[in-house]
């Protein structure tokens, strides 16, 4: 060992340290190019992609210097990849989109930062429920019930009205929204956001009488079309778009309550830009963003100083009597018993 | 490898044959068997909701789970019993079109070898698609039948098993007839001539000589069909439905869906053990039965 010390020359040394020193320079230089102008955004695709970019990334952070860079995938890939990122110093991305549920998940599983509000000034006029600890609401809208007057004679005016075996094959019913939908069964059949169970029964009474059940959102908005089903619960937003896309579905905001479905993002602790993901998020609740986001996509802003047009706030809104009826979820209560509450819509609803 | 080729000592031809099969080897390893290692890891993990897999825990619960649970046992089974029916319909499909591709003279030869390698230039999601236009209630067959007054009311033919068979066969079948074709290539027409120039009828040749020279392109055709069926994941999501559940999609389910990572891959191990073994048993069985 002390031999081969002695061999090394000085000059060699010297080359050493200086190779060490500029690869130390390089990745110094990396880090800080990245810490100033990128911010990795974990979203769905589509529209909602591209409206992201349309409505934030383009008018407001690019010129900023920040490179937006969207990490594309559905919510559940995109909380797998933040389990699997977990032990790593850095993670791949700066913020991540996620609904209020999953952003609670990803709370729990000790993932997401604490949101610094200090470096979100735009915060100020956020409304209260939008503003967790651990991450912030973008847009949110509330489960309704969606009816075709042509196939249903009489308006349900309720879960009660609607999760009704007496509509048989009429009823369609997302396989995904499947938390949702035992939910507002729960709801109908005197159960609460903490105790869902009441509703199982009468989710059994309506599959046996013929309800169908639909992989996705599209697919149901595709029966609903083709007169398939003529009743179905969905967030008021998607009903919009649908009503837009010649879609021939009126909407009621239930009796029992409507649940609000918020849609928002978490950064990871391990997000390589904080600095560039609190700046993404204040970006995102400029008045102007949100303005966008509900005229091109049917969902309420969730900042105060939005300004949006009195026929489009018809339309996508809640009036005053119905906003009295919009009901947050527990998400605690969800998160404990999603395993629970899937393997029984698996098992016994679809099985 | 002019080395080897001129008569190089044993031990330099060794080492010339284990730096040819070092890279191959290192991909298998790090991008099959480490992955495959943790995943045997995660499988006797504990799950707790919220918080997901409990890192130093050591269980057997989510194989326990799985074998004493009807619902789970059913998933399997019916995923075996769509593979095996998608194997047997490439099969008896599959071999007459081979046959005819491996012995005609047409000059359209690589055009009809074409025609079947096509629907593989599609993905499986695509040509899900595709069904779906046919099979829909108001998609291509009710219309035709309706149409022609055969039925009065649209048939429910979406989210059954009929359709996942007919759209996992409709992607497993140009491997099988691929396979059979190149074995049956491989057979010298005169030997087919000999049997029946000795007095053997068609189907006796069939059955006592082609049959057994082709059995090991069989063999290697329907392992591949059977295992592509057992795995399948787009087409019975979007022919299959909610309701059709097999084993592939309720892998994705419990490692996307519910985070519970630790049952996932339990599901993992024995959906990949299962296929093994039912693998290696018609190997051995046809292996014994073509000896004698």
């Amino acid at each position: 060992m002390s031999k081969q010390m002695s061999e090394i020359t000085r000059r060699r040394l010297v080359q050493g340290a200086g190779a060490v020193a500029g690869v130390t320079a390089l990745g110094m230089g990396r880090a800080e190019a990245q810490a100033g102008g990128r911010v990795v955004i974990g979203t769905w695709g589509g529209d909602y992609s591209k409206l992201l970019s349309k409505n934030i990334d383009t008018p407001l952070v690019v010129p900023k210097g920040i490179e937006c860079v969207h990490d594309i995938g559905g919510d559940s890939e995109r909380r797998a990849k933040m389990r699997a990122e977990a032990r790593l110093p850095r993670g791949t991305s700066d913020v991540q989109g996620l609904s209020a549920a999953q952003m609670y998940e990803m709370n729990e599983a000790g993932l997401a930062l604490p949101i610094d509000y200090a470096k979100v000034p735009n915060s100020k006029n956020l409304l209260p429920q939008m503003k967790y600890p651990y991450g912030i609401g973008h847009i949110y809208s509330g489960k309704v019930i969606l009816y075709n007057p042509k196939m249903i004679a009489t308006p349900p005016a309720s879960f009660a009205d609607t999760l009704d075996p007496r509509h048989g094959a009429k009823l369609g019913i997302i396989d995904i929204q499947y938390q949702f939908t035992m939910m507002a069964a729960g709801l109908a059949s005197g159960g609460s956001m903490t105790n869902y169970e009441p509703g199982k029964e009468r989710l059994l009474a309506c599959k046996k009488a013929g309800a169908k059940i639909y992989p996705t959102n599209e697919a149901l908005a595709a029966a609903l079309k083709t007169e398939e089903v003529g009743v179905a619960i969905m967030w008021k937003a998607r009903a919009v778009q649908w009503q837009n896309a010649g879609i021939a579905v009126e909407t009621v905001a239930p009796k029992e309550g409507v649940p609000m479905y918020v849609s928002g993002f978490v950064i990871p602790k391990n997000a390589p830009n904080k600095d560039g993901a609190h700046a993404w998020l204040n970006a995102m609740l400029e008045p102007a963003a949100q303005e966008a986001f509900a005229v091109d996509m049917g969902y309420n802003a969730t900042v105060t100083n939005a300004k949006v047009a009195a026929d489009t706030q018809k339309r996508i809104g809640f009036t005053a009597e119905e906003q009295k009826r919009l009901v947050d979820l527990d998400y605690g209560y969800l998160a404990k018993n999603d395993s629970a509450l899937k393997e029984w819509w698996d098992k016994s609803f679809k099985g | 490898m002019a080395a080897a080729a001129t008569g190089a000592p044993a031990h330099e031809r060794g080492l010339t044959a284990a730096a040819l099969l070092l890279p191959a080897s290192l991909v298998v390893v790090v991008g099959l068997l480490v992955p495959l290692g943790i995943l045997l890891r995660y499988s006797f993990n504990q799950f707790v909701p919220v918080k997901g897999l409990v890192p130093d825990s050591v269980t057997a619960e989510n194989y326990v789970k799985f074998f004493t649970d009807p619902f789970y046992l059913g998933v399997l089974w019916r995923t075996f019993r769509v593979a095996a029916f998608c194997t047997a319909i490439c099969l008896l499909l599959g071999m007459p079109l081979a046959y005819v591709l491996a012995r005609t003279r047409s000059r359209h030869k690589n055009l009809l070898i074409m025609a079947v390698v096509l629907p593989l230039f599609v993905g499986n999601a695509v040509r899900a698609a595709g069904w779906m236009v046919m099979f829909g209630s108001k998609g291509f067959v009710n219309s035709v039948l309706l149409g022609l007054g055969l039925i009065g009311e649209p048939l429910q033919i979406m989210y059954t098993e009929f359709a996942v068979v007919v759209g996992i066969t409709a992607v497993n079948l140009p491997f099988m007839v691929l396979t059979l074709q190149s074995v049956i290539e491989g057979i010298e027409p005169v030997v087919e001539e000999a049997a029946l120039s000795l007095g053997a009828g068609p189907i006796a040749t069939f059955r006592r000589v082609v049959l057994p020279l082709a059995m090991p392109g069989l063999l290697a055709g329907t392992i591949l069909c059977f295992i592509l069926a057992m795995n399948a994941y787009a087409t019975p999501v979007l022919l299959g439905g909610p309701r059709f559940q097999m084993m592939g999609p309720t892998v994705y389910g419990q490692f996307a869906g519910l985070s519970n990572w630790p049952f996932g891959a339990a599901l993992s191990f024995v959906l990949m053990t299962a296929t093994i073994s039912l693998t290696l048993l018609a190997h051995f069985l046809v292996q014994r039965r073509y000896r004698r």
